[in-house]
């Protein structure tokens, strides 16, 4: 990783970017729901004017039409982010009616704050459940599987609901060309929201200090093998 | 001349002509509802391949005697043509023959001799057949081949009797010592010639009429569609796939093949002109080892699933998807066929359609599409890691708006990513610093030029990394590209035009010959034992098959394999199917490897980072005696050692 | 000065405590306190005793549960919540270091706010050595704040180890090649009994379920030995490993960013090395008891 010269942002010249993948089976989700039980799906993000390639990414898996708020290339912590898309639901509800269930990813891969999706699930006042592995719908519930450390804990909310997923939950699927070319067309609604001043303040990124891993080698080739086992039984696994 | 005669004739030409044009005209008009394709330009060329192809029997002839047996009975047949109007017309009148030509003893000459060669020619097929029993004719249908050698020989045979019948009744217009077998058969039948006459003359119009109506309902239709095939056939270079205009509106792009309907029309007088001959299968790595894959059985499941009308997908109905996956594109099996299908673009055309609107694909090699797709590479590194490879060479890596080197060092994927593949790009720019060579790499700005997606049937994600290349390559005004990869070769050099970027492209082994031959660089001899094992899309697609063996002369002792040069036999990777797993028979890089190992020599010499990696792992899962070099390792190997015998 | 701890009882709360008690003196709310669990019911309850104890920070863990609870309570009252930290800075405003990138990137942030929310990454910080805090009083929550609640648990199907709680972890990557090879991997599992876990290469291609995947998408591991086998080590793969006590990164490439970040390294084919292994535990058994 190369930071910027002012180290508030990564350096991303040579990067390709992508959807989060706890998002991506977000996406892949709202569309094999859509595809079961009719109706419309919108896909939303705050971010610069490049992030419009994982709008149209996403309108190729299926979804029907896209809001883009425009970030203005600066940053966003959780709380103003959830902010300005609280506002664009509620705005695009009152104008398209309400979302049976809204997906978040459970957290992004890159800030990783946790909150969005439960800041704007209050705010709605709906129900929220996060961490999902497994989403099914049961008339106007829906019923939820949270992974834990000893198999899955199982929750069940009624309709309207937001839901944070995580990946594992499906497998997306590899966009169709002609899936891709339509998306190409599907409308994108831009927005311009003001950013607010964050009461989580970005200072500087820095890059941790040495993995702090020493490396040692223990050999070559299967002749490595005692050295090996000599370790597991330091480690007292043996 | 009877009334009765020449109303029984025209009766049965004419039952004849209305049952073949019948025929004929629905598989002209199924080739007329076949998809565009452009294949019209390039006359000189096409007009070449029907002399050599055609005229001159050339592939064919890449196999010495069924080569001659059929040659035999092809030239037969054209100089036979005039005979089957001679036996009309005598049909009907037995005085009557045609004006001039009936008359002349050299033709009489010329027909006994090659209805005799075409007796032959029969009967050596039939021993062929029968007795031999090559493997190619596995899955062909033998009944239908002895049928038409049957009828053939039938149609040779009453030739002979009506000719000798004939010049025993004193009724040919040639001078009959011009007919010797005819002659000497004609004291033979003699006694009863007036019935034979008659029987023969008319048993062998029937014969041949009956043929006519055979024809388009059997395999035999390739004397009538073979040559039009070839000349539609490929005049560009054989390594670069047709593209797909996206810019098209959605409903005139054409995604592939997923119907008989989505055929070309090329495609599908490919399947029409296929004789079941077997000889692709015989040379398709897949099939040797076991996999789904025959070429012969696809292109003979595309004719019939064509004729059947059926509007369901070809894939699974006709063809299973592991016949798809399992084409490593190698070539070997256009290289063979006598009449110029194109296998490759049948595969990659169901590819195409596959990947990209059904989504449908092993899984494995899904991932290497999304990497490809998301970092521009297949490993799904950063491309900010494309210079660990060159770490402390000082390479110059060219930044945007500086000046281009003479040469541009095009490093490609893997040696990038693979720790195997990565020596032959260091040995090859340590020999270039070496010869002062004014060069430069692209560094993290090169992306995969796309082969892998493109082989794959992903010709969306491989025209996005194409166009992205040649904007960086044409931005940075490169003229001249070496590299070490012969898939980045093959694709910069024949496909790049296709998308407004053309410069001379050199592999490495070209240009390292050229250092060697110029004395740039002097490697010492030795007499270490190295067996070259040609990449198909250097040997094959591209015919660079001299330099890299100038290489290995230079720096060593060469034995061949039995399958070298244009018939190398594949390392496994191509097609995309490095990404791949072989879920079926022998894996295809221990077939090499054990014929390497074969050859008794103690290295394996390669020129392409995927034959490394393959013929690598081969050597490991067979425990062969051998090791595999790139051969810009052999040369920098020798070039140093001579360095340090003249310093000592 | 009070502070209050979401306490999950276990060695990643008392990491968390460890920070904790900067801001004060603690208190706790078990993370069992409402049964079953309820996560708005407990945002609640925190939110109710930070009232009472005139609290100047709520913490916890940044596990899953708690980085979801503290999130809710940061919705709830309408506060800031930072994430996974690993260094706090006191003052007005609070600084403090957390982690992006599954710990790959470092974000140094202020917060402006009366009542930090945070919590603490796991492994980042000692284990506290001081006696547990005293529990507050937790009321019956009211009925909607019990809406959201756990109705069902399901065993996992499989009899294996689980990944998150595993001693030994024999991982596979792209190396492996296939879903077959992934029989010499099971082999040496069964003989440590150990878990397999993989990385995102290997559910990507199909051979193996999302449930073994190891990183930052799949799950974080804490095991006492890592043995990664033909894995590369993108950062996605090594943010699952930072609870990793020792890895042995096995590997055909020198250079490979796990083999550059591991605690001991073996270089070579993993085909031939991982049954090595397994031949010499057997035999270093089979000395053992003779």
């Amino acid at each position: 990783m190369v930071l910027s010269d002012d180290a508030r942002a990564i350096n991303t010249q040579h990067l390709g970017f992508t959807m989060s993948p706890h998002e991506e089976c977000g996406v892949e989700e709202a569309v094999r729901l859509i595809e079961a039980n009719q109706g419309e799906s919108v896909v939303v993000t705050l971010g610069p004017p490049e992030a419009v390639e994982q709008l149209r990414d996403a309108m190729a898996l299926g979804i029907d039409r896209a809001i883009h708020l425009h970030s203005d290339g600066r940053e966003w912590d959780g709380e103003s982010t959830a902010a300005a898309l609280l506002e664009a639901i509620r705005a695009d509800e009152e104008a398209h009616g309400h979302f049976d269930l809204i997906f978040f990813g459970n957290e992004s891969a890159d800030s990783a704050g946790y909150q969005v999706g439960i800041r704007i699930a209050y705010a709605l006042g709906r129900p929220c459940v996060t961490g999902l592995k497994k989403v099914t719908l049961e008339g106007a519930s829906v019923r939820c599987e949270q992974e834990v450390e000893d198999g899955r804990d199982v929750y069940v909310v009624p309709l309207p609901a937001v839901l944070t997923v995580k990946e594992g939950l499906n497998l997306p699927r590899y966009p169709s060309v002609p899936g891709r070319m339509r998306a190409r067309t599907k409308p994108v609604h831009v927005i311009a929201p003001t950013r607010p001043e964050p009461r989580l303040e970005l200072v500087r990124l820095a890059l941790p200090a040495g993995a702090g891993r020493r490396a040692e080698s223990l050999g070559s080739g299967p002749a490595a093998a005692p050295a090996v086992v000599e370790v597991l039984v330091k480690a007292g696994v043996l | 001349m009877t009334l009765a005669s020449f109303i029984a004739l025209w009766l049965a030409v004419a039952i004849a002509l209305e049952l073949f044009s019948r025929r004929a005209l629905r598989l002209y008009r199924l080739v007329r509802s076949g998809k565009p394709v452009a294949r019209f330009d390039d006359v000189p060329a096409r007009a070449r391949a029907e002399a050599t192809d055609v005229l001159g029997q050339r592939k064919l002839l890449q196999r010495l005697v069924p080569g001659l047996v059929h040659a035999a009975i092809f030239w037969g047949f054209i100089v036979l043509f005039p005979t089957i109007l001679i036996a009309m017309i005598g049909a009907v009148n037995p005085h009557g023959t045609l004006p001039r030509l009936g008359a002349q003893g050299w033709y009489a000459l010329l027909v006994d001799v090659f209805a005799l060669a075409v007796l032959i020619g029969v009967g050596a097929a039939f021993v062929i057949r029968k007795l031999v029993r090559p493997a190619r004719f596995q899955g062909s249908h033998l009944g239908e081949a002895d049928l038409i050698l049957g009828l053939i020989a039938g149609i040779v045979l009453t030739l002979f009797l009506w000719h000798s019948s004939q010049i025993a009744l004193g009724l040919n217009d040639y001078p009959a010592a011009w007919a010797p077998i005819s002659n000497a058969l004609s004291r033979v039948v003699a006694p009863v010639a007036p019935v034979t006459e008659r029987v023969a003359v008319w048993a062998h119009v029937l014969i041949i009429l009956s043929f006519l109506v055979y024809l388009p309902y059997s395999k035999h239709l390739h004397i009538l569609v073979a040559a039009i095939n070839v000349y539609f056939g490929r005049t560009r270079a054989r390594g670069r796939l047709e593209p797909i205009n996206f810019e098209a509106p959605e409903t005139e792009v054409r995604f592939g093949s997923g119907r008989a309907s989505d055929m070309t029309w090329k495609q599908m007088l490919d399947t029409m002109s296929c004789t079941e001959c077997g000889r692709c299968q015989d040379v398709c790595p897949a099939y040797y080892t076991g996999k789904a894959l025959s070429p012969k059985l696809l292109i003979m499941a595309m004719r019939d699933n064509l004729f059947s009308g059926s509007t369901a997908p070809i894939v699974p109905n006709a063809v299973t998807d592991d016949i798809v996956w399992d084409c490593v594109t190698c070539g070997a099996c256009v290289r063979e066929c006598p009449v110029n299908i194109e296998h490759i673009d049948h595969i990659v055309d169901l590819r195409r359609h596959l990947v990209m609107v059904e989504s449908r694909f092993p899984e494995e090699a899904g991932t290497m599409l999304r990497d490809v797709d998301r970092t521009s590479n297949p490993w799904g590194r950063p491309q900010s890691d494309r210079m660990q490879w060159a770490d402390g060479l000082g390479v110059r890596v060219l930044q945007p708006g500086e000046e281009p080197p003479d040469v541009l060092f095009w490093v490609g994927c893997a040696p990038a990513f693979d720790e195997r593949a990565r020596k032959a790009a260091v040995s090859t720019a340590k020999l270039m610093q070496q010869a002062g060579v004014d060069f430069a790499v692209l560094g993290p700005r090169e992306s995969c030029t796309g082969d892998p997606a493109r082989r794959m049937g992903d010709e969306y994600t491989f025209q996005r990394l194409a166009n992205e290349n040649v904007a960086t390559l044409n931005g940075a005004k490169v003229k001249k590209i070496v590299t070490t990869c012969p898939h980045c070769f093959n694709t910069i050099g024949n496909e790049y035009p296709d998308f407004g970027g053309r410069y001379q492209v050199v592999h490495h082994s070209e240009f390292l010959a050229e250092l060697v031959r110029d004395g740039r660089l002097q490697p010492a001899a030795s007499e270490r034992t190295i067996t070259y094992h040609d990449s198909c899309y250097l040997a094959r697609h591209n015919d660079v098959r001299a330099q890299p063996r100038e290489l290995v002369a230079a720096v060593g002792k060469a034995v061949e394999m039995p399958r070298n040069r244009e018939r190398t036999f594949c390392c496994g990777a191509g097609g995309a199917r490095m990404w791949m797993e072989e879920k079926r028979g022998r894996p295809i890089n221990q077939e090499r490897v054990r014929e390497a190992a074969a050859t008794g020599a103690e290295t394996l010499a390669v020129a392409c980072p995927f034959c490394t990696v393959m013929l690598d792992d081969g050597v490991r899962e067979t425990g062969a005696k051998l090791q595999v070099f790139d051969l810009a390792t052999l040369l920098h190997e020798a070039v140093a050692g001579r360095q340090t015998a003249e310093e000592l | 000065m009070s502070v209050l701890l979401l306490d999950e009882g276990n060695d990643v709360s008392r990491q968390a405590l460890t920070l904790a008690r900067r801001f004060g003196e603690p208190r706790s709310v078990p993370i069992d306190a409402v049964q079953p669990f309820a996560p708005d019911a407990l945002a609640a309850a925190l939110a109710t005793a930070a009232d009472e104890l005139d609290a100047t920070a709520v913490v916890a863990a940044g596990t899953e549960r708690g980085n979801e609870v503290m999130a809710r309570l940061a919705a709830r009252s309408g506060l800031p919540f930072a994430a996974n930290c690993v260094a706090v800075e006191l003052g007005n405003p609070l600084t403090l270091t957390r982690l992006r990138w599954g710990g790959s990137l470092l974000e140094e942030a202020r917060m402006h706010t009366a009542l930090p929310l945070l919590t603490v990454a796991p492994h980042a910080l000692p284990v506290d050595q001081g006696p547990a805090p005293q529990p507050v009083n937790v009321k019956r929550p009211e009925e909607r704040e019990l809406a959201v609640h756990v109705v069902e648990h399901i065993q996992p199907s499989h009899g294996g180890v689980s990944l998150a709680d595993a001693k030994v972890i024999v991982s596979g990557g792209r190396g492996v090649g296939s879903k077959e090879g992934f029989a010499i991997i099971e082999e040496l599992a069964s003989l440590l009994g150990a878990a397999v876990g993989c990385s995102r290469a290997v559910t990507s291609a199909g051979w193996r379920p999302h449930s073994d995947q190891v990183g930052q998408t799949g799950t974080k591991v804490s095991p006492e030995v890592y043995i990664a086998c033909g894995i590369s080590g993108a950062t996605q793969h090594t943010a699952g490993l930072k609870g990793a006590k020792r890895i042995v990164a096995i590997n055909s490439d020198p250079q490979a960013p796990l083999m550059l970040n591991a605690d001991y390294t073996v270089t070579g084919d993993l085909k031939e090395i991982v049954p090595a292994i397994s031949a010499e535990i057997r035999r270093a058994r089979a000395g053992r008891t003779s």
